[in-house]
């Protein structure tokens, strides 16, 4: 017997009414169900069958890229390519057939591609990259014949000046399985583009953007009847070099056929005006995905020119190495500007023999002097009197031995020779001589010309090395500056400025009456000091270092010719000419 | 003891527990359709079928032992549930794990576990004790507005997460058993009005990435990756089902994929498109049956506190059902609140099964 109920009549009122609620609201569903299944039903399971969804990713526009001046270097050109997606070919055999007689591709190649379709059989397989005008024509008109055909859309780098600063810039390619591990699964795919090398490399997130998409409906025929959604690529950033482009084109045409590389840069700033490598590449061939035959071309050529030889080749730097012995040799007090030695165009150390340049000797000089004409016995003198110990103190205050810190990738370290990386390197002990060759930056040492550059950068601004860079700013792809890079000193050199004057004393005396007479100009006063350096591979590296004006320095500059002569006679012309083309002097 | 226990069996609704059983495997079989491709990734077709399986028996574990507790007993402990609720919630934020960029869920051991489930129950227990103790001073409008700041709470702490479709279950079940426990209507109208009127005050206190989030929850199609696509293929899904469907694993729509969350949030469009209008009837008869089940259940309670706990349940129930089966034909925007014994998910399988205890319990304690 159930107990009574203690509940109130207004409450079980209520409920009743919640009862007609509820009621009402399933019916609806009922109403609604058999609305979408009895009545559009026949409508919609057409759809289902007949129409497929196709999800088309767009690529964002990569970043462009813009010299110091706003000229654009780098941007992206429309390319159209013919891809198939797998899930919606019926016979494939005849879809190849008719494709290949439109696009001269192989219908073998054509039904292996479709075949090998990687995870998702409605993600569309590339078949040709950057089809011609005619020929899309051709497939839109068709279009009924080739279901499963579709014509995508793809920005492609288009780097604008060929060659023109290729080795800073780099190049973009498809990302690579080891690349897309790296990388991480989640923001990259197979089949996207990235940086590879340079600043495409070093700036890709930047420049990158983010992709878009769009969901399209497609009928039997493989008509796009509506489109469901559209993401809108986010364009990636822009940037702007630090590079001049007309200095640039200029430096490189003074290297053309030559092997080597020019820096120019502001010391008070650290920015890069021209950074020239020869011989060079065309990144257009990367960006279009290059063949194999280009490859092997490429990476096979003696005379490495995928190599960017200013910041990753290590070369022996010869006589422009004795400002820093000259530095050392002044901070330590081993000389002085009164000091004279005498050069008899020989130097003897135990029972080994060393010489000058001039065999029949200098005479007496000092300090200045010794500078001027690269004078080897007073370099030996005063090398030996300071010892590895204290020269390598002064090497390493430079900053050499490490990197540079260019925004930059894959930047080399060289070589700095020391009695304990003797011992480890060959195990043997260091000797006198070592420091002899040492003095005149030959013999073990090895840098790369970014570090030259930053030795001569740090002379002239007396010991302030501002951070070297390529890149002055990014903006956003509507013209917001989204970051500016400040000028940054990246290391200060201790020493004192009575040795950095006499230093330049002696630069300015090189050009006027030393070794670096063929770079001096009326209108310009240089100062700089050339190299000779000897090397096992050949003919001698001709190497010049400079800044001007001397009174109140703009700009430094370092060139280097691989194998390429006489410091004093190769590289110092193209230093002048390098430096009249940026301070406007007619030649 | 032996007295109690034939009065307990003799009082059990059984239409109700045996449509619930039914429907669970009505669901299991479903679910098994729409994972079993997606599962062979794990090597095993059975994979969610047989988690979702544990769940249920887990479920109806914790069921029976609910049957045997006199909700009379529940009183005591319904401030100290609702708190429990709070605190829970609380550490979700602090220490939830993530999915789709909202925290809701807490790490339990290896599996995780979400608080919102479990505090819908909780809040129809609280609630259900609350309103029962205190029905005649309700007709003082501030007395009236006391059980809107305890549940403002909970909604507020589940809105962090952000689950907006949560907080509107939590906000249902408090309107439904104000309603049915006899507030003025003039009452519920002016809150009403209130809270659509206080929209844009409340809009500026919002940091933008909410007001991002609530813009898309009213307007999937704005996520391109979010609900409109769903409810575009959910839509043609059911609707290509016809009137027998296309046979259970013969849904062109959901064996290929095309509907991302089909065995969570869009299981109704696989039913509608496998088994069509016949199975899809079959199953919104077996809610009806539920339904009314529990109306009935409400109508007999022995008093109000069981009136209430049956009416909690039935709106916890009823909304996820209507909810859930109406945005599949996109008749709502796309919530995220998952089909009851349906839906795939440990947390939602077990609070359902917790309500049909609680409604099973107020019948059998007469």
């Amino acid at each position: 017997m159930r107990e009574s109920s203690t509940v109130p009549e207004d409450v079980k009122q209520r409920l009743n009414w919640l009862l007609i609620f509820i009621i009402i609201c399933l019916a609806i569903l009922v109403i609604s169900l058999w609305y979408l299944q009895m009545i559009k039903g026949g409508e919609l399971k057409k759809r289902a069958v007949e129409n497929c969804i196709r999800s088309l990713v767009e690529d964002a526009p990569r970043g462009k890229i813009y010299d110091r001046q706003g000229e654009l270097l780098v941007t992206n050109r429309p390319t159209v390519l013919v891809s198939i997606i797998p899930a919606e070919v019926e016979d494939l055999k005849g879809l190849s057939d008719k494709l290949s007689r439109i696009i001269n591709v192989p219908p073998e190649s054509i039904e292996k591609k479709v075949k090998n379709y990687s995870e998702n059989p409605f993600k569309p397989v590339k078949i040709l990259d950057d089809c011609k005008t005619d020929k899309i024509i051709e497939i839109e008109e068709r279009k009924d014949e080739l279901k499963g055909v579709v014509l995508e859309v793809k920005p492609r780098r288009n780097y604008l000046y060929q060659d023109l600063a290729a080795h800073s810039l780099g190049y973009v390619g498809e990302i690579n399985k080891e690349e897309l591990q790296q990388l991480g699964n989640s923001k990259f795919q197979g089949g996207d583009i990235i940086g590879k090398s340079g600043l495409e490399k070093y700036y890709n997130d930047i420049l990158g953007g983010e992709k878009g998409g769009r969901e399209v409906e497609i009928d039997a025929l493989g008509q796009e009847i509506a489109t469901l959604l559209y993401r809108e690529p986010i364009p990636g950033q822009d940037i702007v070099l630090t590079i001049d482009k007309n200095l640039q084109l200029y430096g490189e045409s003074l290297l053309d056929g030559k092997k080597g590389s020019i820096l120019v840069s502001n010391p008070y700033t650290g920015e890069i005006l021209a950074l020239v490598n020869r011989p060079s590449f065309n990144p257009n061939l990367f960006a279009d995905g290059i063949s194999y035959a280009d490859w092997q071309r490429l990476s096979s050529d003696p005379d490495y020119p995928l190599t960017n030889r200013s910041v990753q080749g290590v070369y022996s730097p010869g006589s422009i190495f004795k400002v820093v012995i000259v530095i050392a040799a002044l901070e330590e007090g081993v000389t002085d500007r009164k000091r004279k030695i005498y050069c008899s165009g020989t130097y003897k150390l135990a029972d080994k023999v060393f010489t000058c340049w001039k065999e029949s000797g200098h005479g007496s000089l000092n300090v200045i002097d010794a500078i001027a004409n690269s004078c080897n016995i007073y370099f030996y003198t005063i090398g030996n009197e300071l010892g590895i110990e204290r020269l390598n103190k002064y090497i390493h205050k430079f900053g050499l031995g490490e990197k540079v810190g260019i925004n930059f990738p894959s930047e080399a370290i060289g070589t700095i020779p020391s009695a304990e990386w003797k011992e480890r390197e060959f195990k043997q002990i260091w000797f006198p001589g070592d420091t002899i060759n040492l003095s005149i930056g030959q013999g073990y040492l090895l840098l790369t010309p970014l570090q030259i550059h930053s030795v001569i950068c740090a002379i002239t601004t007396e010991g302030r090395i501002y951070r070297l860079h390529l890149v002055k700013k990014i903006i956003s792809p509507d013209g917001k500056i989204v970051k500016e890079i400040e000028p940054e000193i990246y290391k200060k050199v201790d020493i004192s400025s009575s040795s950095f004057q006499t230093t330049k004393e002696g630069l300015r005396e090189t050009i006027l009456k030393g070794t670096g007479w063929r770079a001096n100009v009326k209108e310009l006063s240089i100062a700089g000091k050339t190299g000779t350096a000897q090397n096992p591979q050949g003919e001698t590296h001709a190497w010049f270092i400079g800044f001007a004006p001397y009174e109140n320095p703009e700009v430094c500059i370092t060139v280097f010719l691989e194998n390429g002569g006489e410091g004093g006679e190769v590289a110092a012309p193209i230093a002048r000419a390098m430096l009249e083309k940026y301070f406007k002097i007619q030649e | 003891m032996r007295g109690k226990f034939n009065k307990l069996t003799e009082n059990l609704d059984y239409t109700l527990l045996f449509s619930v059983v039914i429907i669970c495997f009505y669901g299991l079989l479903v679910l098994y359709s729409s994972t079993r491709l997606a599962a062979t990734e794990v090597d095993n077709p059975y994979f969610f079928v047989k988690k979702q399986f544990l769940w249920m028996v887990l479920g109806f574990l914790f069921l029976t032992i609910i049957i045997f507790i006199d909700y009379h007993k529940l009183e005591g402990y319904s401030q100290l549930i609702y708190i429990s609720a709070i605190i829970l919630l609380i550490m979700v934020i602090i220490f939830g794990r993530s999915t789709y960029g909202a925290k809701r869920w807490l790490p339990i051991g290896s599996f995780g576990s979400q608080p919102s489930e479990f505090a819908k129950v909780a809040l129809i227990i609280f609630l259900a004790n609350f309103l029962s103790m205190n029905k005649l001073k309700l007709d003082n409008f501030f007395y009236f507005l006391l059980p809107f700041t305890y549940t403002g709470l909970l909604i507020l702490l589940v809105f962090l997460q952000p689950d907006l479709g949560t907080s509107l279950v939590y906000l249902a079940i408090l309107i439904i058993m104000l309603f049915v426990v006899g507030v003025k209507i003039k009452y519920l109208i002016f809150t009403f009005i209130v809270t659509l009127s206080s929209i844009p005050v409340l809009w500026t206190f919002l940091k933008d990435y909410q007001k991002k989030r609530l813009i898309l929850f009213f307007n999937p199609n704005l996520d391109p990756l979010g609900g409109g696509y769903n409810v575009i293929q959910s839509k043609i899904a059911i609707g290509s089902g016809g009137f027998l469907g296309n046979g259970l694993f013969g849904g062109l729509q959901s064996q290929l994929n095309f509907l991302p969350a089909q065995h969570t949030d869009f299981i109704f469009s696989v039913v509608g498109e496998e088994l069509g209008f016949v199975g899809a009837i079959l199953l919104l008869g077996l809610y009806t049956i539920i339904l009314w089940r529990g109306i009935k259940i409400a109508l007999e309670a022995k008093d109000l506190l069981g009136t209430l706990l049956a009416t909690g349940a039935v709106t916890f129930l009823f909304f996820h059902i209507v909810v859930n089966i109406g945005m599949a034909m996109g008749m709502f925007p796309a919530t995220g609140l998952p089909l009851s014994f349906l839906s795939y998910g440990g947390s939602f399988m077990i609070s359902n099964l917790l309500v049909i205890g609680l409604l099973l319990n107020v019948e059998a304690h007469r």
